[in-house]
């Protein structure tokens, strides 16, 4: 294989091997290359402690134990080890168990889960709420348990992968609207008039850290009489007056049919959930194999996310300094003509450019001088804007913010110059 | 192989993998996209067309590509090497 450096995990993806269990063999020559595993290196490192802002790293560069700054978990509000919330779970833990011993419509709904549904459902200001084990399952199970072959899912392209598994095990057509481009989705709707369609946009577009542009997409959906899905993974808690995400922020809640969030990101915990109509989440408990089919989610989780979701609704002090925190890091980033895209809010793009050994070269340096901020390279995001993704915590101190603005000025902003 | 051969076994995949095409109607000047093809459709026919043609090419080499006629000239560089 020549010019290895240049191909990536988007060309290993067919096999021709006969035995499935043989992986492509030029993929394995390719994993093999020292500059490829020096690549892989950044990835799957241990974290030794909480993923807290200041935390430590088992460094896979090294092997070197690495006391860091890390933007790079999406501890958005500092839930995770937020001392209530710690409290709360355990005492859950103490009460419950540890796992939930079965699945949700047998034996795997604690009174823990219906109180948490019906306060995500309140919180939401929708009828009813239903809980997933994983984010991604939320996703998957809520387009496989809704749509059938022969309907039509049309995502903005930017859209996560678990919405376009949902579509590819729903048996779905799918289709892809240029990204926040009401013409494009409008071209699409056009041309699926007769069939069922649901329409999927996310509130933070999370390589990108923009914003869907609801208002149109809206006036788009309701001249087609589409329905809207919105993933508010990277914006629950934190958008809106009351921390609902980008359709309170728009004040068009109303107009969105299902609303998905995340329990990983901003609540600290692990988990997705749907918000909808009563009548839906009903349905959605008959057909959803994610929800039907696997454990519920843990209890001590459970109990926490409670008192997480308490915390970050009684005030709006955490959230408050997060943005505060993103305002700082964005204006000093913007200061030094970095470019960070279209963002607008606390996920910060920073694109390098096309040079994927200029993403690693950057990524090594600024963790061995203590920042971990990981890159995010091709095919994750286009091959001409390799980038380090930011996520910005509340919990950043005003000296590791500008510690964080030390290292990346030294090493991203004069490494683009040379 | 000539290009033209290139651009058959091209059209040929895209009328596999699309529904309602006829590979009488594919004009190579137009993307593959005007003809109803998303991304995951797109990777599907460029990877089945690779694999027939028995050449491999990243995929970071065909991010710029507009057309199906532009794809055929980016395989002609690798066939028969």
């Amino acid at each position: 294989m020549h010019d290895i450096l240049n191909y990536s995990l988007a060309d290993f993806f067919f096999n021709d091997n006969k035995n499935v269990l043989r992986p492509p063999t030029d993929f394995t020559e390719w994993m093999s290359d020292p500059r490829v595993q020096h690549g892989y290196s950044f990835f799957e490192q241990q974290l030794l402690a909480a993923p807290k802002v200041s935390t430590q790293i088992l460094s896979n560069l090294d092997h070197q134990k690495r006391d860091i700054i890390n933007l790079t978990s999406y501890n958005y509000l500092g839930l995770s080890t937020h001392p209530e919330v710690l409290a709360a779970a355990k005492e859950g833990l103490e009460r419950y168990g540890l796992g939930a011993s079965g699945a949700p419509l047998l034996s795997g709904t604690f009174d823990l889960h219906v109180k948490f549904a019906r306060m995500l459902a309140d919180f939401k200001q929708k009828e009813d709420c239903i809980l997933y084990s994983s984010g991604f399952g939320g996703n998957v199970g809520a387009i496989q348990g809704l749509m059938r072959k022969g309907d039509v899912l049309i995502l903005d392209e930017k859209c996560h992968k678990s919405l376009i598994d949902g579509g590819t095990l729903a048996q779905t057509k799918t289709m892809f609207f240029d990204h926040n481009d009401t013409n494009s989705l409008e071209q699409m709707l056009e041309k699926s008039k007769d069939k069922r369609v649901l329409v999927v946009v996310e509130g933070v577009y999370s390589m990108d850290g923009d914003l869907v542009d609801l208002p149109n997409v809206v006036k788009v959906c309701k001249a087609y009489d589409a329905p809207i899905y919105i993933d508010e993974a990277h914006s629950t808690l934190m958008f809106g007056e009351n921390g609902r995400g980008v359709a309170e922020h728009f004040g068009l809640e109303e107009e969105v049919g299902i609303s998905f969030g995340t329990l990983s990101k901003s609540f600290g915990g692990v988990g997705g959930f749907i918000c909808s109509t009563a009548d839906t989440v009903r349905y959605l408990k008959g057909y959803s194999s994610p929800w039907n089919f696997s454990c519920a989610p843990s209890p001590p989780v459970v109990a926490g996310l409670i008192k997480a979701l308490e915390v970050a609704t009684r005030d709006s002090t955490l959230r408050d300094r997060m943005w505060a925190n993103t305002a700082y890091l964005k204006k000093h980033l913007l200061d030094m003509k970095l470019d960070l895209g279209k963002t607008e809010s606390q996920v910060i793009p920073i694109i390098i450019g096309p040079s994927g050994e200029k993403l690693m070269g950057f990524a090594e340096q600024m963790q061995k001088r203590g920042l971990f901020l990981q890159p995010v390279d091709f095919p994750a995001v286009p091959a001409h804007a390799r980038r380090f993704r930011m996520s910005v915590s509340s919990q950043l101190t005003q000296e590791e913010m500008d510690r964080t603005l030390n290292i990346i000025e030294d090493v991203v902003v004069k490494g683009l110059r040379s | 192989m000539t290009k033209e051969e290139v651009i058959e076994v091209i059209k040929r995949n895209i009328v596999d993998n699309l529904d309602d095409v006829e590979e009488a109607n594919i004009d190579p000047q137009k993307s593959m996209k005007d003809y109803g093809a998303n991304s995951l459709d797109m990777i599907e026919v460029v990877s089945t067309s690779m694999r027939e043609l028995n050449i491999k090419i990243p995929r970071a080499e065909l991010a710029d590509i507009a057309t199906i006629d532009q794809l055929a000239d980016k395989f002609m560089e690798y066939v028969d090497k």
